[in-house]
Parts: C-alpha cells; structure tokens; sequence
C-alpha cells in the first residue's frame, strides 16, 4: 500500500515536472509528507504510466536536496558529540572548545594539499553547512500558514508590509505631536556614517527566499523615505537592522614602530613584492636622498627613466624627496617587477615616519596595495595564455 | 719615488673635492656674485654666467658658472671635438657654453704649473658615465689653445677601432692594417685646427709615398697632410708621420704640444673589426692605433697628454666600470703607468642649481611644473645630478 502511494506519488511528480518543466515545491514535498505521516491515505486517486527515462530525468530537476528539521537536529546533535570526541582526542577540555579549535584540531588530523581552501576537509556547525531552507508554510489541509503565500515571494511582501506599517506609525505619532502642538523639525536623527544598506545577497538570506535587484532597490526606498521623515529615530533599531559597518580600511595596515640604529638615526625596514621581484628597503632618517640598490647607486642600476619615477613616487607623495636615504636589496623578476617590489617596500618602511591622515592618503592613492597581477598560465591546446595557433582551414 | 709622489698628488686631489661641498651650500651664489665684475644687483639668474672667457682666469670661486665661447673658436678648435649632443645643444641655443667645473680647473691648473723641459705628463681623466669627462677635456684645449699650443685631438679612440667599412692592408707594413677614411676625416679636422703650425713646422726626412710621389726634406708639414686628405690611400701613413714629426720636433724651445685623446682604453682593449679570414684583429694591428700608442708614451717633453677612458662606446666592457685600472686592463695601465688620475664627478649642489638655471633662462624647460621647487626636487631625484642624464631629461620637459 504505501509502497503504491510512493511509486504514485513519484510518478505523478515525475509527470507533473515533465510537463511543465518549472520546478515547483509544492508537488514533492506533498508527496514527502502524505507518505511520511499518514501513508494509509492516498490523494492521488489517478495512477499515470510513465516510463523510466522520464523518472530518470526528473530527479536530476528536482532542485536541491530538502532537509527536514528531524534531519537537522540530528546532525546538531551529532556534531555535538563530535565535537566532544575531538576534544578529547586532542586532550582539550570539551566545555571550553571553540570553532578554531575544531579547525586547528582538523587540520591537524586530516592535512590535505589541496590549493582550494573549500575543497578540504571541514567540521561546522550544521547551520553553517546545510542552507537555510524554509519550513513547510501549510498544514495538514494544505491551507497556508501565511496569508501573503499566493503572492509568490510571501517574506519579501510580508517584510514589506511591516515596513510601511512602521512608516504609518511614525507618519501617526507625528500627527499626534501636532495635535499636541509639540512638532518640530530639529529631532533626533538616525546616524547612518560608517554604515552601509544590505546589498541583495544579504537580505535573501535574511528572507530565505530569492528576490530581484528590482524587489531590493524598492524596499531601500522604502526605507529611505522613513528616514526622511522628521521622528523617524522612534523606528531606529528596526532600520539599523539592515544596515552593515562598513570597516575602517586603514586600521587594517600594519606599521611597524621606528627602529633606532648606533648613531641615534632613525630608520625603517619594509617590504614588498611584485610578480617574482621581493624588494627589503631601509629608510634612513636625516638623509640627503642617497638611494643604493643592492649596493649599486639607483641610476646605475635603472638606468630607465620609468623605474626611478617608480622609486621617487612615495617620497614624492609624502613630500619628503631629500630627506630620506635608503638601501635595498631585491632580487628576481625583470627590471619593471624590481622598481615596482622597491616602491611597495618603500611606501611600507615609510609609514612608520608618518600620521594616520598620510597613511590613509597613502592608500588610497594605492601605494599600498600590492598588485596582484602575475603571469598567466599557459594552456595545452593553445601558444600562450591567450594566444590559439595559428588558424588552418585545413 | 714617482709612484709616492703620485700617490700624495692624488691623496691632494679627494681632499681637496671633499672640501669642496663646504663652500658650495646654501650661499654659493652669492659667493660667486661678490667677486664678479658684473654687479651683484642683477637678477639672481644671470648669476651663474661669467663674463671671463678665458679659461685661464678662471679661479675658484667662478665654479658652477657658465663661460661662453665665442663662435670663431668652437669653428677652428672644435670642428670634430665636442660630443655630439652638445653640439646639437650648440645649434640650439646658437651658443657654446660650458661649466666651470673643478676638475677642469685643477687640470688647467697642472698644465700651467707643468715646466715644459720635463718629460709630458700623462693625465686621465675618468669617472662615471655622464658625468662629464669629455667636455672637461674640451675645456683643457680650449685653454691650451688660447695659450697658443699645438692641438693634437682625437674626439673618439672607439670609432677607429670598430665599425670600419674599409679596411686594407697597409702598404708600409704588411702585418698591419690601414683605415683610410678615419684617417683622412682625421687630418681634414687636424688641418682646420692648426693651420698656422702647419706652415712652420718642416719635415725632417723624405717620405716616399709611391713610385712617382713623395715628399721632401724641409717641406712644411701642411704638405704632407694635404697628401694624406687628397691620397686617401696613404691617409693613415700620413697621420703616422705628423705624429712622428710632431713628437720629434716638440722641443722647449719651439711650440708646445697637447695631445688630447678621449676613450684612451680603446688603444689597449679589443675591436669588432675581423680579417678576412674572420679572425679578430689586435688593436696594435691597426696603422693609427699603433702610432697613436707612440704618442702616448712620455719619452718626449715640451707638452702634455690628457686622455680621459670612458666606458660609453667601447666594446666588450661591462657598464659599471670606471676606474681605469678596470677600462684600460693590465696592458694599457703599465704602458700608461705613472699617470696623473683626475675624477671628474657628478654636479654638486651649486653646480647643479647652476645648469637648471641655465636651461631655465634659455627657455629649455617648457613644463609648468619644471619651473617651481618640487620640480627642481623632482629633477635632482630623477637624475641624481648627473649631467648628462639632467640634459636628457630636460630635454623632453
């Protein structure tokens, strides 16, 4: 009997998926669930022959893998254990075991050489692996929880009518205070600096659902225009509810503090790196501009005019040309890959000599920043990176 | 004896460029207004000109100045002379003026103080590439010239010993080698220079050049290079016998020879010039390489020898050396040997705010950003003070 109503229900599915060719939730989860909790009743009256090319198929279209919550907490509760296992295995303490331990721990016990960092092993939480999937939005009648579900994308609606009813609340509370004669214009304003609205990515997994550029740009909007209402801090904690800090890049450097040497001079070591150029340059406090390259004079050295304008850059910026003396020593790479290793080396040893303000302007004017840019590999079938040979008719 | 002497000469010579930087910050200009003949009140850029021409008024305290030579003499004593870039900056600005600078000085100096009865000292110059070596030699002929010596110049001992389209065997010897066109273009130059020593100075024995021309004993030597231009044939024979009259003929008593040679190390090092048989040749193979060596040698008194190596333009040497010991190798050093060593240097900071405010005043700096303080810094990062990479550098601004 419920073997009956499993292979029905499949079928029908299989059909169903055939035919329309969308995948929709409702049908296999309707199935999924006649049979899991009452498999004496069946729905399905109608027996459709199908053949089994087409079952083949539609289990390849059946969209992602559902997980039940029964199937969570178990793998919760499985994790747990393992976790304690680990503990004990690496003589930690298991209240005390934290997430980087269980990386460390992993890493430990299973090395892998794999360059990608996703494609090695790894021991999360559930919730971290398994997607955030909605739970089931009808009941045993198939009636919908929601009163938004034949809109199609129930949350986002429904995020959208919380939302304007907040905006009518404070349009409300505004009235009062003019009722009361207390309005005014100067009142308490949200503070949006160092804060960012979410971006589509975010607010899908908030909602759990997919949504549009279209459907995130609106409720933005939306939002923007409480905000430009005069009492809009009554709603404050709900706005900030989706807005991100935005990181402070420059606290992001690492400067080292200033080193000094036998005869009380100031000076600095940094380092940079360029394609396969690695440059280590000393900057010197108290200099006349003397700048020694692997214990060659610089115009020796670059006897291009283009790599010495790379190495007068950060002390052109920093208005500090004949100030400074320097030594480096680089190796590898060609002559553009050198100037360009010294010149971060150099913005790096420099930023020991100067205020916050600088280095921030030093960064955005991106001498801070290491290029990425190496060469490309060369592929089989091709000449080069990019080149084909040459293109025979015959 | 000669070498400790020597050594002490040039112990003198880096202390005295280590005492130099001391008066040359922060008021040099002043320094060098207050001596002047023309009034210090003038504007602050006319202060790095000099109106003395005569490199042997120049003392010290005209360094990082600009002389003018008058357009008559750059014509007679420098008609292959100068370098080529200079002679483009010449056309340019339709007039010649060089630095005063202390390596010059100090050989003029010498060649003043020199006493003419001793056997010629040997001077060379060397220093790094651009800083200045060959128009430092200009300078020292220049004067030599005023003074009324005989000029013997050779622009470029690289050219003669590679890229030579011609080459064939000489007549006079048989292992050697002749190279007719350097040779004449040479004595073209040579005559332009001292026409007037040509008329007085007689030949002492009879050349014979072919069957039916030569040339007799007591002609004047202006003969013979008139032979050697319109005989292209014999032209480096004909180089090979001023040289040996000249140097025979220099005595106390009569004129006063300089020879000044630039790329000295071309003599000693290797050519790019091959045999039929594609062997290289030897420089010693060489008819004007072989009677130039003659020349350099101090077995003969009454003059000087100035010669500067320089690594720009000669084969097979590596482009960080300098020092003559490495330019000229162990055979030129010892024919060389005892030399007077004079290094020339980069600008220092006078001489260097001295040539930008030149190319400032002949408007050679066009950029907007070239006439204000961080471009004078940018230009002084970008070239190091090396002259001649200051001069390419304006060259584009």
């Amino acid at each position: 009997m419920s073997k009956m109503a499993a292979s029905s229900g499949r079928a029908l599915k299989s059909f169903v998926q055939g035919c329309c060719g969308c995948s929709s939730v409702i049908l296999p989860s309707i199935a999924r669930n006649v049979i899991l909790q009452k498999p004496a009743v069946t729905v399905l009256a109608r027996l459709v022959c199908t053949s089994s090319t087409l079952q083949r198929k539609n289990i390849a279209a059946a969209g992602p893998e559902k997980y039940t919550q029964e199937f969570i907490k178990k793998q919760i509760e499985e994790f747990n254990i393992g976790k304690r296992h680990l503990a004990n295995m690496m003589g930690e303490d298991p209240e005390t075991f934290t997430q980087e331990g269980i990386d460390r721990a992993i890493a430990y016990l299973f090395p892998s050489g794999l360059f990608e960092k996703r494609a090695r092993p790894v021991m999360k939480h559930p919730d971290e692996i398994f997607p955030k999937q909605r739970a089931v939005q009808w009941g045993e009648d198939g009636r919908p929880f929601h009163f938004l579900f034949y809109t199609g994308k129930q949350s986002y609606y429904s995020l959208m009518h919380d939302t304007f009813g907040k905006f009518l609340d404070i349009q409300k509370y505004q009235d009062s205070m003019r009722a009361e004669g207390l309005f005014s214009q100067d009142t308490k304003q949200v503070n949006l600096i160092g804060s960012r609205w979410m971006i589509k990515e975010e607010l899908e997994e908030i909602l759990v659902q997919p949504i549009s550029d279209h459907d995130c740009l609106r409720f933005i909007q939306l939002l923007e225009r409480i905000l430009a209402l005069p009492y809009c801090s009554i709603e404050e904690e709900y706005i900030q509810r989706f807005r991100r800090a935005l990181e402070v890049q420059s606290k992001k450097q690492k400067i080292e503090p200033l080193q000094y040497d036998e005869n009380e001079v100031a000076f600095s070591i940094g380092e940079g790196r360029r394609k396969t150029a690695t440059a280590t340059a000393t900057v010197r406090d108290n200099g006349s501009g003397n700048i020694t390259v692997n214990g060659v004079d610089y115009l020796l050295y670059f006897p291009v005019l283009q790599d010495r304008e790379q190495l007068m850059f950060p002390f052109q910026f920093l208005d500090r040309l004949g100030k400074h003396d320097m030594e480096c020593k680089v190796t590898g790479g060609g002559r553009s890959a050198q100037a360009g290793a010294i010149r971060l080396a150099t913005a790096r040893a420099l930023l020991s000599f100067i205020t916050e303000n600088e280095v921030e302007s030093m960064r955005q004017a991106g001498l801070l920043t290491p290029d990425p840019r190496v060469k490309e590999r060369q592929k089989p079938g091709q000449e080069g990176a990019r080149r084909k040979f040459t293109w025979n008719k015959r | 004896m000669a070498l400790t002497r020597l050594n002490r000469i040039v112990q003198l010579s880096h202390t005295v460029s280590l005492t130099r930087p001391l008066h040359g910050s922060g008021c040099g200009l002043q320094l060098g207004a207050a001596t002047q003949t023309e009034a210090p009140m003038e504007s602050p850029r006319a202060v790095f000109r000099t109106s003395e021409s005569e490199p042997a008024s120049h003392g010290e305290q005209h360094i990082g100045q600009f002389y003018t030579i008058p357009p008559s003499q750059v014509k007679t004593i420098f008609p292959h002379g100068l370098p080529y870039r200079f002679q483009q900056q010449i056309k340019t600005f339709n007039e010649a003026c060089l630095m005063v600078r202390k390596p010059a000085l100090e050989l003029i100096g010498y060649l003043k103080k020199a006493d003419p009865t001793h056997p010629s000292v040997r001077y060379v110059l060397y220093g790094e590439r651009g800083t200045g070596k060959s128009l430092s030699l200009c300078q020292a002929l220049h004067h030599c010239s005023l003074q009324d010596w005989l000029i013997l110049h050779v622009p470029d001992a690289h050219l003669w010993v590679k890229n030579c389209k011609e080459l064939m065997a000489s007549s006079y010897h048989r292992a050697r080698f002749d190279q007719p066109i350097e040779a004449s273009v040479w004595l073209k130059n040579f005559r332009v220079t001292n026409e007037r020593f040509l008329k007085q100075i007689k030949t002492s024995q009879k050349y014979v050049w072919s069957k039916r021309e030569f040339t007799d004993e007591g002609r004047p030597l202006g003969e013979i290079v008139d032979q050697g231009v319109t005989r292209v044939k014999n032209a480096s024979d004909a180089v090979g016998v001023v040289l040996k009259e000249l140097k025979a003929q220099a005595r106390p008593g009569s004129y006063r020879l300089v020879v000044g040679v630039d790329g000295v190390n071309a003599l000693w090092g290797r050519t790019t010039l091959r045999k039929e048989d594609r062997s290289l040749i030897d420089p010693s193979e060489l008819t004007l390489v072989h009677n130039l060596r003659k020349m350099m040698k101090n077995d003969w008194c009454g003059g000087a020898v100035i010669a500067t190596v320089t690594q720009t333009g000669s084969v097979f040497t590596p482009s960080s050396a300098y020092l003559p010991q490495e330019l000229l190798g162990k055979e030129g050093f010892d024919f060389l040997d005892p030399f007077l060593p004079v290094l020339v240097p980069a600008y220092s900071e006078k001489e260097f705010e001295s040539s930008y405010q030149y190319y400032r005043d002949r408007r050679w700096i066009q950029h907007h950003t070239g006439h204000t303080e961080e471009g004078k810094k940018e230009l002084l990062f970008l070239s190091n003070r090396n002259p001649a990479a200051l001069e390419r550098l304006c060259a584009f601004l």
